[in-house]
């Protein structure tokens, strides 16, 4: 017989999905050839790792692989001194750029059971093929995002700061669905 | 219980009634009805009137094919929908239906007086008729037709509801919930395949939901389904219901719309009404099943005339019988077994019209068991009733000669001219059809997807064939994804195959004028229209569709498309297969804006972006304006202002003493490496080796093809880091354009390239006090005119922050840019705001800063500059490293067509008269007298009121402009001819003295 | 919405994230002041516009952000095969490149 009227209301919507924005990080772009990869790994105390998409971590230091010669650094706020000292410190030894993007971005932090769905709603990817550390820029919507998998149900997403207010509008639309169970 | 309901039967809830209304009057129908069952079961055939002759018509399908029960919905302010097929909506409690099309009442329709006047409106009337006079058509014949012919009425108000949308990866999508679907996803699903299907119905089964009587594997239909379902749902096989595949595009991309709410009775908070799923499938299996065809026949429009497989449908899943008499008129075996169900359920079958002459003899003996009468050989050559079908006239044929006339009563006539497989979506792939001679009919062809086409979808007829067929679709897919897996075979008792051929118009006595023989219901197509057609001269189906619109409605011709062929071909005198199918294109059944708009609508229809220093303007009143996707402050305007008052306040206040704006949107590129100089030797057409780090330079950036890109201030921050600054606009795009040389023409440089936009919140100081107000915040570096002159830069502090100060001007006045971390944007403008206000400093927006520029003579790339213009036409010759080898878009400042005369060059326009202002895009003529078309020489790029100089100001872009300076031009406006002067384009301080402070 | 494989991410991955840059294989003259009027106008305008396996560049833009080679039958619009930048033409008539 048909079940017409019947459909999954959750008791309590917001255990189906949240949405977090993020303190502040210290962010870098570090752009260098394969040849300074090690020199640079070394001087930021954290691996660069050579396939994109991948992470390394180290003290608190995360180093995501964007590209074959670009990897986004991520540390705690208080770092960004030290950080770009220790840039500066090994660009004789091995040219590169590394630029300050702390207050490029924004994140949020998107979690729940529901998580994968509500960026289904505007990311093309197959989120199943991003793996648990991993992390890779691509988009939601029209905007550029990193979206780094945290967890089986948990991701962040690191968005440009004149484009979060849209991305946060979506995502709070997403969740409304969402909670609306249909 | 309604007159025409069975209790008991069907797959509806008899015990859950669910009230209606249709045309005012209210109804009570069962949960799980459509707003068709439900009529029906009143005994209500006539919901609506056609396209063009307002003829009374009902329902002919009892699902999404139908042509011509189209209904106009609603669930009050906002949610009203015209068109909606009535034998797809369902019921929900207070649903309110009304017919459309008609001026009156439905029953009787003043609008039918274009059905006595058929002969005037033949196919391609509207080209014929109307030619003339011209004036006529405007005033007269469109909107006469317009008001006679046509479909629902369109809503006026905005949509209330919400549309979402999501994306899907899946291994395999199973299109189609009926036996072969079925079949394929229980396959693929035991193989450990990530399995969808979909179903554009409330319920999967498919043709299974209308036979019953199947038995598979030892189980009735409805238990074995029940069972298969579960076992799908055990497996994790996603299951969408009123979900329709709409188009299936590129790399298996299928878009599917999804029902959400339309059959509630009420509205969950926040639901969205239909979400569109763009899914991404490994494999694709189209188990679409086929469409049965009308038979063509005078009259086989009137209500009470439809398909005898909808007529079997509407018994078994919603327990309704269509009439109390009914006659069959079928070229196909199939409409036996819905003739043999209906005399089970009570139905009087008057007779059995079949026009082949031998006939199965299984048939034929099941037909004498029900004492049913059997006309082989024979044709119908007319029905008659006014709302309702009330008799129908069948003749035999023998040797293609119509024998003697004889009139059967009944109240309905249920027909079927064979069926057809569903074509639409493999069409959209552009796979190739098939003509098979045997079944008369298109089959698919060669796919161009990763593709299996199962069950009646490729013309297999009767249970066991679709089940088997679905079974090894599901394994082939299984094993394209690299399962190992052998299909099932199934046990199928009281199977229904069968056979039937395919017709052309059937033969008549009637005389040819006197035949309304319908092909394309919705769209009041005739038989007689395509042969008309092929008389005129269309020779190419694509033709004779556009001719006579036949297959051109809303319904893309599911039931019109193979029939229109068969009669355009016998009139072509071709084989079907040499005339060839019209191309289905997507959507498969109409889709609402909506489901396509998803979340693009209302604040979120496309990204706004906003800068730090935005909440100051909004809580300040300003006006803003779009500048690409940012929203920018435009004017600031005080108490009653308005905007020319406004601007002309805030330009003053800068000039005369300082005026503090938001320059954040300003793309921003750091060029980093020990070859950054080099690299931006070669992008900009200035010279940069001997820039000193500390010092800025305007840089000009070209197209390889010459013309001028974008601009702006560059500085240099250390002998390997420039800090480049682009245009708002073009951000993006220069950045882009950079990676590109730089990636794959001069992969060797040691430079990078970082964008640096939304890092940095940009504050511009301008105006003689820039530097009092400035003086107090700055550490760390010497501001002085001595210690920083004029295009400098320098790493410090201001208020605080972290920042990147820049002295340069964009207005001819001191003025200093102050680059700080975008979080702190905010609070920077607001220490210059306190700091300013003992020097009166004043807020302006990107007007005020246009007009600032302008009386400058400084270009806005885009506004200025179109594309076509280079750095000469734009008097930007200055800028160019005339001793540099190379740089990108030097060669073409030597193509012919550049150095040639007659360019337009930038130049200033005064008109004679101070208080007139040029419109910007006006056209430019020497000579207003001239007879018309005029010489047009140049138009105006820019023209602004400056308060500075009390009068207009323009710019303008004239052929040779920089000799006519002095000259007097004409700019031609619909009011009069405006008089301006050519004139340098530096309005204002041309020796630029002010900056000197 | 196209597929498309990103040969430094070695992903097949949708298009949205990458954006089109043109025919592929047109490299900016080493010394642009050497060429006639002809010449540079050519290498300016004048592209194959082929029917058929297509040689063009995409960029995925939002993704690793390189620029790479592409062919794409511009009939069907499948993407034939991907290549980085700077590797030769590829030959289309051996069996690996025709796959």
């Amino acid at each position: 017989m048909m079940t017409s009227q019947t459909h999954d209301f959750t008791a309590d919507a917001g255990a189906r999905v949240r949405i977090e924005a993020l303190a502040p990080v210290a962010r870098f772009s570090l752009r260098v050839r394969a040849a300074g990869r090690p020199v640079l790994g070394r001087a930021l105390g954290c691996d660069l790792p050579d396939r994109v998409g991948e992470t390394a971590r180290a003290g608190g230091r995360v180093a995501l692989c964007l590209g074959p010669d670009e990897w986004l650094i991520q540390a705690g706020e208080d770092e960004a001194d030290a950080i770009a000292r220790a840039g500066a410190d090994a660009y004789a030894e091995a040219p590169h750029a590394l630029v300050e993007i702390s207050d490029r971005e924004v994140s949020f932090r998107v979690s729940g059971p529901a998580a994968a769905d509500l960026l289904a709603t505007n990311c093309p990817r197959d989120l199943d093929r991003l793996a648990v550390g991993g992390a890779t820029r691509t988009v939601f919507d029209t905007a550029q995002v990193v979206l780094w998998r945290e967890a089986d149900d948990a991701f962040r997403l690191d968005v440009w700061r004149s484009f979060a207010p849209h991305v946060r509008a979506l995502l709070e639309i997403g969740q409304a669905e969402i909670a609306a169970g249909l | 219980m309604s007159q025409f309901r069975i209790p008991g039967k069907g797959r509806v809830k008899h015990d859950e009634k669910v009230t209606f209304s249709f045309d005012g009057r209210r109804y009570e129908g069962l949960r799980g009805d459509t707003v068709a069952s439900a009529l029906l079961a009143h005994g209500i055939h006539l919901m609506g009137r056609s396209f063009k002759y307002h003829r009374p018509r009902g329902p002919v399908t009892a699902d999404s094919a139908e042509p011509n029960a189209l209904i106009g919905t609603s669930r009050g302010a906002g949610r009203f929908e015209p068109n909606t097929r009535a034998t797809v909506q369902e019921l929900r409690e207070g649903l309110m239906c009304e017919s459309q099309n008609r001026l009156g009442a439905l029953s009787f329709d003043l609008g039918a007086v274009n059905d006595a006047l058929h002969p005037l409106f033949p196919a391609g009337f509207y080209y014929k008729t109307f030619m003339w006079p011209r004036s006529f058509w405007d005033r007269l014949y469109e909107p006469v037709i317009r008001r006679a012919a046509g479909l629902g009425r369109a809503p006026s108000e905005v949509d209330p509801d919400r549309y979402a949308s999501r994306y899907l990866h899946t291994d395999l999508l199973v299109v189609g919930g009926g036996p072969a679907g079925i079949a394929a996803a229980l396959e693929a699903a035991r193989a450990g395949v990530r399995v969808t299907l979909v179903d554009e119905t409330p319920e999967m089964g498919g043709s299974l939901l209308s036979d019953p009587e199947v038995e598979i594997d030892g189980q009735a239909a409805w238990d074995w389904l029940a069972a298969a379902l579960d076992e799908l749902r055990a497996r994790g096989v996603r299951l969408m219901t009123r979900t329709t595949a709409i188009g299936y595009y590129h790399q298996n991309m299928i878009g599917l719309c999804e029902k959400l709410t339309d059959h509630l009775d009420t509205l969950p908070e926040n639901a969205p009404r239909e979400r569109m799923w763009r899914v991404r499938a490994t494999r694709v299996v189209l188990a679409q099943g086929a469409l049965e065809k009308p038979l063509v026949f005078h009259g086989n429009d009137r209500p009470g005339v439809m398909l005898a497989g909808a007529a079997q449908s509407y018994l078994h899943r919603w327990g309704v019988k269509v009439g109390e008499r009914a006659v069959i008129v079928t070229s196909h075996d199939s409409a036996w077994h819905a003739a043999f169900d209906l005399a089970e359920a009570g139905t009087k079958i008057v007779a059995i019209v079949d026009t082949r002459a031998a006939l199965a003899d299984e048939l034929r003996a099941e037909a004498r068991v029900r004492g049913i009468e059997v006309l082989a050989g024979h044709t119908v050559t007319g029905t008659r009733g006014r709302l309702r079908v009330a008799s129908v006239t069948v003749n035999p044929v023998e040797n293609g000669r119509v024998g003697d006339p004889r009139m059967l009563h009944c109240d309905c006539l249920l027909m079927s001219g064979g069926w057809t497989p569903s074509l639409h979506l493999f069409s959209h792939t552009k796979g190739s059809l098939q003509w098979d001679e045997a079944s008369r009919t298109f089959l698919p062809g060669r796919m161009t997807e990763d593709c299996h086409i199962a069950g009646a979808g490729r013309g297999l007829w009767g249970y066991l064939d679709a089940l088997s067929d679905g079974a090894e679709a599901g394994a082939a897919a299984a094993r394209a994804l690299g399962h190992a897996v052998e299909p099932t075979g199934f046990a199928v008792a009281h199977d229904r195959p069968g056979t039937g051929e395919s017709h052309k118009e059937l033969p008549t006595d009637r005389r040819s004028h006197r035949v309304r023989a319908f092909v394309d219901f919705q769209n009041d197509v005739t038989a007689k229209d395509l042969r008309l057609a092929v008389r005129e001269g269309m020779r190419s189906i694509e033709h004779v569709k556009r001719y006579t619109t036949n297959g051109m409605a809303t319904d893309q011709g599911k039931m019109s498309n193979i029939n229109g062929l068969m009669i355009a071909s016998d009139a072509v005198g071709k084989a079907p297969p040499e005339v060839g199918l019209t191309t289905f294109r997507p959507p498969y059944t109409p889709t609402s804006f909506g489901a396509f708009a998803g979340y693009k609508r209302g604040a979120t229809f496309e990204v706004t972006r906003a800068t730090p220093i935005d909440a100051f303007a909004e809580a300040n009143g300003a006006v803003f304006e779009p500048v690409s996707l940012w929203r920018r402050a435009w004017y600031f305007p005080q108490g009653g202002e308005d905007m020319e008052a406004a601007v002309a306040r805030e330009c003053l206040a800068t000039r005369g003493g300082v005026g503090i704006f938001d320059a954040s949107t300003l793309g921003k590129i750091e060029v980093a490496g020990p070859d950054a100089v080099e690299f931006m030797n070669r992008m900009y057409t200035n010279p940069w080796t001997k820039l000193a780090p500390g010092r800025c330079r305007y840089g000009v950036l070209l197209g390889e093809d010459g013309y001028i890109r974008d601009d702006g201030v560059i500085g240099r921050l250390s002998d390997d880091l420039f800090h480049v600054t682009t245009t708002t606009g073009g951000a993006a795009r220069v950045l882009n354009m950079m990676e590109d040389y730089l990636q794959t023409e001069w992969p060797d440089l040691d430079v990078w390239l970082t964008s640096t936009t939304e890092q940095w919140a940009t504050v511009a100081l301008n105006g003689p006090k820039a530097r009092e107000v400035l003086d107090g915040l700055v550490e760390g570096v010497d501001i002085s005119a001595e210690a920083m002159p004029h295009m400098s830069v320098a790493e410090c502090r201001v208020a605080g922050f972290r920042a990147r100060l820049f002295r340069l001007s964009f207005t001819g006045e001191l003025g200093f840019e102050v680059n700080v971390p975008a979080r702190h944007g905010l609070a920077l403008w607001e220490a210059l705001m306190e700091a300013g206000k003992p020097h009166g400093i004043t807020p302006y927006g990107t007007e005020t800063m246009h007009v600032l520029r302008a009386e400058k003579g400084f270009i806005i790339v885009g506004q200025d500059t179109d594309g076509t213009v280079t750095p000469d036409d734009a008097g930007l010759g200055w800028a160019i490293g005339k001793k540099k080898p190379d740089f990108v878009g030097k060669r073409s400042l030597a193509r012919p067509d550049l150095v040639a005369g007659g360019r337009k060059q930038l130049v200033g326009l005064m008109t004679e008269d101070g208080a007139v202002k040029l419109e910007e895009g006006a056209q430019i003529v020497l000579d207003p007298d001239q007879p018309k078309p005029m010489k047009m020489v140049g138009h105006v790029t820019s023209s602004y009121r400056s308060a500075t100089l009390g009068r207009s100001i323009a710019m303008a872009l004239i052929e040779d402009g920089r000799a006519r300076e002095g000259e007097t031009v004409h700019v031609p406006m619909p009011d009069g001819v405006v008089r301006a002067k050519v004139t340098s384009t530096m309005f204002y301080d041309p020796d630029g003295e002010r900056l000197k402070l | 919405m196209l597929l498309i494989h990103c040969p430094y991410c070695d992903q097949t991955l949708p298009e949205a994230e990458f954006a089109y840059a043109g025919e592929a294989h047109i490299a900016r003259p080493e010394d642009p002041s050497q060429l006639s009027d002809e010449e540079w106008r050519d290498f300016l305008f004048i592209r194959s516009n082929l029917k058929g396996p297509h040689f063009e560049r995409w960029r995925h833009v939002h993704g690793c952000a390189r620029f790479f080679n592409a062919v794409r039958d511009t009939v069907s619009d499948r993407f034939l095969l991907t290549y980085r930048a700077g590797e030769p033409r590829p030959d289309l008539s051996t069996p690996e490149a025709a796959q």
